[in-house]
């Protein structure tokens, strides 16, 4: 099976500041990849990059074959790679139904239609008693849920999550890591961001560490643990 | 009947109290002039629709898609320009003339579009005032081709005629107050019909958060210019309808600052992002300074007996409140920013609400 | 080559006042980041007040200047307090609007008083000129320019050596941190606001010998002032002075080898590309 998102030696500068250097993996279709690293170690710039939010300064992303880079975000919706905001972004204004039929109208033009594949997405985050709520006054756990169902009725067939447990009660993340492994079930490839050491071991089938926008390591999750340089840099300080 | 009722209330989320309500309303309005025949009234009834139509077209654009142009003249000077100079050098009737300004204004939104676009919030802001800025200057400046400053004056309407029939030929003010309901309604129709449609969600979610709306498929660029464009147009429609109804214009009157402001304070004071918005704006400005400026309000305050009218301040009020129209407009602007953020509309609604919830 | 040299130094001299209106507007802008569309109008409450010290006591323009100072001063620190302060979170267009609201309680209040008849402060030195080497300068624009150089000056000593001006300038940078840093933030906007309103009442005053005093001039002068702050950097002092003197020349170059009526629309041509092509403007990295 060919790789369905190919990062070759992506590099981003702010200034004199490198958010990413040289990094490269793949990631194979189906799977969960999880990506960690320290605070400032550059997991949203590289969300950013592969996503169209911002050209990388250097390097290359090919999803399904096809090179991304300078393509606007809202093709890279269109062709099946969708994200969420670490910081949510919830349309406030907009009814929590209204929200995820934004994501739903990405491939119907139909508002029916989009109602009910926005119906369908809030069973699935549990949060279709609340359709009618004004997204803006929702608390954190369900801002970050929608999020998610917002972004599952682009119909992705690559999503990025990026800290969507954060900031959540124990029960609350428990809920998502189950999302995510229902999402995954479903046949979609993601990758995770996640600070919770215990979740992202739980979930994902490979992990690649970042460390000061570098690619410290790569590898399944017993590999990642019991890496020297990951456990120096990262794991030790934490835990 | 019913089925209709039923299938546009399913399809677009209408009640159908609304839509009966909207009937009453309508056959009101199609049967006043028949009923009132004074020019005074029927001159205020169509201030009040050119406003809501001003108002109607830059809320598309400025309430539903977020993006404040503060420089709206620039549509309604050039609709009321063209078709103005049309109707005046080239003979070519308002009715005609209205559709080639729609036409100018399309190119010439597409280029502002192009321009304010790639700017974001205040940055945005001051860029439509430029380029509306530059509009009027030209046309100040061009005075072989706009007659600069002092104007054009419209020195016969051609009679509306259809093959040989004179349908109306202008001379009272009922055909224009029909244009103008016309118009409104449109406009209106229009906004509801976007306001429910892919379109209005797409305008919606880039109002409330353009990086979001971006990475959920949305082709920012494109969305902007097509609400631009619709209310562009619209506004357009309005400056063409004014140049012909006030039969005068010049740069200050049609394509100035003060114009764009007035554009967005009829939203601001009524709701903005709100299809009713712009009609409760209207509905609380133009009589407001229409009262000013007839100076009614100092009869008023002479009839209650709270000045004298040979008094100093009498004579002052006399001679000065009817200049006092951009005053209240801003005193209006502050109050209603600072106490009511979602207009008098969503302060009316929350003052209900908040009864609402006291009673039960 | 004497019309050139001539309209140059004009220019610089007119730029020299328009450079105050734009530091004004940024120092708002900086401390507050709300954009004052009511900048204009502050100004011409200017005019009127040196016109009115004029025409009943007597005062010389030049010399209302130290009047209008202090009292401009504490106008501009009362908006603050009682209108603006209430918007800080809100919305960008809501406070924009807000301030054009209060510019027209200002321009149409004055209206009420005044109406809208041009008036004229005439002193014996208005139309005069002084000759330096063959090239005539205009004897209010040179009083005016050094009034400026030394209100400038003035106004850098104080933003750079005084503690209070260090604090304006923290807040400018980062207002929570300066907040965490112990900084009194809201009375730091409110002499933000007083400064500001203070700067473009003595651009007023300073120029009401040689301009039409009338209730609306202030809008010309709003838009101008956010051409030379866009053009400068919003929020860069160094910036807003370099942006008033490029404004002044290419408007009194533009009037001679172009026509008067045509350069205010170089003037807005100049501010579009500038927003198009280099938004952080000529001085857009350093704040302050
Ligand atoms: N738009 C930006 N401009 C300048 N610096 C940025 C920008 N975005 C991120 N950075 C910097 O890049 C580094 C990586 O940030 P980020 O990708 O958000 O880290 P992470 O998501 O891993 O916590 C940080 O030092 C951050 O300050
Ligand atoms: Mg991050």
């Amino acid at each position: 099976m060919g790789a369905i998102l190919e990062i070759k030696h992506v590099s981003k500068f702010f200034g004199g500041l490198a958010a990413n250097s040289d990094v490269s993996f793949d990631m194979t279709e189906g799977m969960i990849m999880g990506l960690i690293g320290p605070n400032g170690a550059g997991k949203t710039t590289l969300f950013n990059c592969i996503t169209g939010y911002y050209p990388p300064s250097r390097g290359e992303v090919l999803f399904k074959g096809m090179k991304m880079n300078g393509l606007e975000p809202n093709k890279v919706c269109k062709l099946g790679m969708a994200r969420t905001w670490q910081k949510v972004r919830p349309l406030a204004k907009m009814s929590v139904l209204d929200n995820v039929m934004v994501g739903a109208l990405c491939r119907t033009n139909s508002l029916k239609v989009a109602r009910d594949i926005a119906m369908e997405q809030l069973k699935v985050v549990r949060m279709d008693k609340k359709a009618d709520f004004l997204a803006g006054g929702l608390p954190i756990g369900e801002r970050k849920k929608l999020e998610v169902a917002r972004v599952l009725a682009t119909k992705p067939v690559l999503l990025l999550l990026d800290e969507v447990m954060g900031g959540l009660n124990p029960a609350e993340s428990e809920e998502i890591i189950q999302l995510i492994l229902e999402i995954k079930k479903a046949g979609v490839t993601q990758m995770v961001i996640e600070h919770d050491m215990k979740a992202i071991m739980r979930i994902s089938d490979r992990i690649v560490v970042l460390n000061s926008g570098e690619k410290l390591a790569e590898g399944n999750p017993q590999e990642i643990v019991t890496n020297q340089a990951v456990i120096d840099a990262y794991l030790g300080s934490e835990h | 009947m019913r089925t209709l009722l039923k299938k546009l209330s399913d399809n677009r989320g209408i009640s159908p109290v609304t839509i009966c309500l909207w009937i009453v309303v309508l056959a009101g309005l199609a049967v006043f002039p028949k009923f009132v025949d004074s020019p005074y009234a029927l001159h205020i009834m169509i201030l009040l629709f050119l406003s809501t139509i001003m108002g109607e077209s830059w809320n598309i654009l400025g309430g539903y898609t977020g993006q404040y142009s503060v420089g709206h003249a620039a549509y309604f000077g050039v609709g009321a320009y063209t078709t103005m100079m049309l109707m005046q050098y080239k003979q070519i009737p308002p009715w005609y003339g209205m559709w080639v300004g729609a036409a100018v204004v399309v190119v010439v939104a597409l280029v502002i579009g192009s321009i304010c676009f790639r700017l974001r919030g205040p940055y945005f802001v001051l860029a439509s005032i430029a380029v509306a800025e530059i509009l009027r200057l030209v046309a100040m400046n061009l005075k072989d081709f706009t007659n600069g400053a002092e104007g054009i004056l419209a020195t016969e309407i051609p009679p509306f005629k259809i093959g040989e029939t004179v349908v109306t030929d202008f001379l009272s003010k009922v055909p224009f107050y029909y244009i103008g309901l016309v118009f409104a309604v449109v406009t209106i129709i229009v906004t509801v019909l976007v306001q429910h449609s892919k379109l209005g969600y797409y305008f919606q979610a880039i109002r409330e958060d353009q990086d979001a709306a971006h990475s959920l498929g949305i082709n920012l660029a494109f969305h902007k210019n097509v609400a631009l464009l619709f209310s562009a147009v619209l506004t357009s429609m309005a400056g063409s309808f004014y140049a012909i109804y006030i039969g005068f214009i010049d740069p200050p009157t049609v394509l100035a600052l003060d114009i764009s402001v007035q554009i967005v304070l009829i939203c601001i004071i009524g709701g903005i992002g709100t299809i009713y918005g712009p009609v409760v704006g209207s509905l609380v400005l133009v009589p407001l300074s229409e009262a000013l400026r007839s100076n009614l309000i100092a009869q008023g305050i002479f009839k209650l007996g709270l000045a004298s009218e040979e008094s100093a301040v009498g004579i002052f009020l006399k001679e000065h409140l009817a200049h006092a129209h951009a005053l209240i407009y801003g005193i209006l602007v502050v109050v209603v920013i600072l106490f009511m953020p979602d207009g008098v509309l969503g302060f009316v609604k929350k003052l209900f609400t908040a009864r609402k919830r006291e009673n039960a | 080559m004497t019309v050139l040299l001539q309209s140059l130094i004009s220019g610089i001299l007119i730029g020299g006042v328009y450079a105050l209106i734009g530091i004004g507007l940024t120092i708002i802008f900086g401390v507050m980041r709300v954009i004052n569309f009511a900048h204009g109008d502050i100004l011409m409450l200017g005019m009127y007040l040196t016109y009115n010290l004029f025409t009943k006591l007597g005062i010389d323009p030049y010399v209302s200047v130290l009047i209008c100072i202090p009292v401009m001063f504490i106008y501009g620190g009362l908006l603050q307090k009682i209108f603006i302060n209430r918007m800080l979170g809100a919305l960008p267009q809501n406070q924009i609007l807000l301030t054009i609201g209060l510019g027209l309680i200002m321009s149409n209040t004055m209206m009420l008083i005044y109406t809208s008849d041009y008036k004229i402060l005439t002193t014996s030195y208005s139309s005069s000129s002084v000759n330096v080497a063959g090239i005539s300068v205009s004897e209010p624009l040179a009083i005016s320019f050094l009034i400026t150089a030394a209100i400038t000056t003035a106004l850098y000593w104080f933003l750079m050596k005084t503690d209070t001006g260090q604090a304006i300038r923290a807040t400018a940078q980062d207002r929570e941190a300066a907040q965490l840093m112990g900084i009194n933030v809201k009375w730091m906007s409110i002499l933000a606001f007083g400064m500001g309103s203070a700067l473009a009442a003595t651009a007023g005053a300073l120029i009401s010998p040689t301009y039409y005093i009338f209730p609306q001039v202030g809008s010309t002068f709003t838009l101008k002032a956010f051409v030379i702050t866009v053009l400068g950097g919003m929020g860069s002092i160094v910036g807003a002075t370099l942006g008033g003197i490029i404004i002044g020349v290419a408007e009194s170059v533009g009037a001679v080898y172009i026509s008067s009526g045509w350069k205010d629309v170089i003037v807005f041509v100049l501010f579009i590309l500038v927003l198009l092509f280099k938004p952080a403007g000529l001085m857009g990295k350093s704040r302050m």
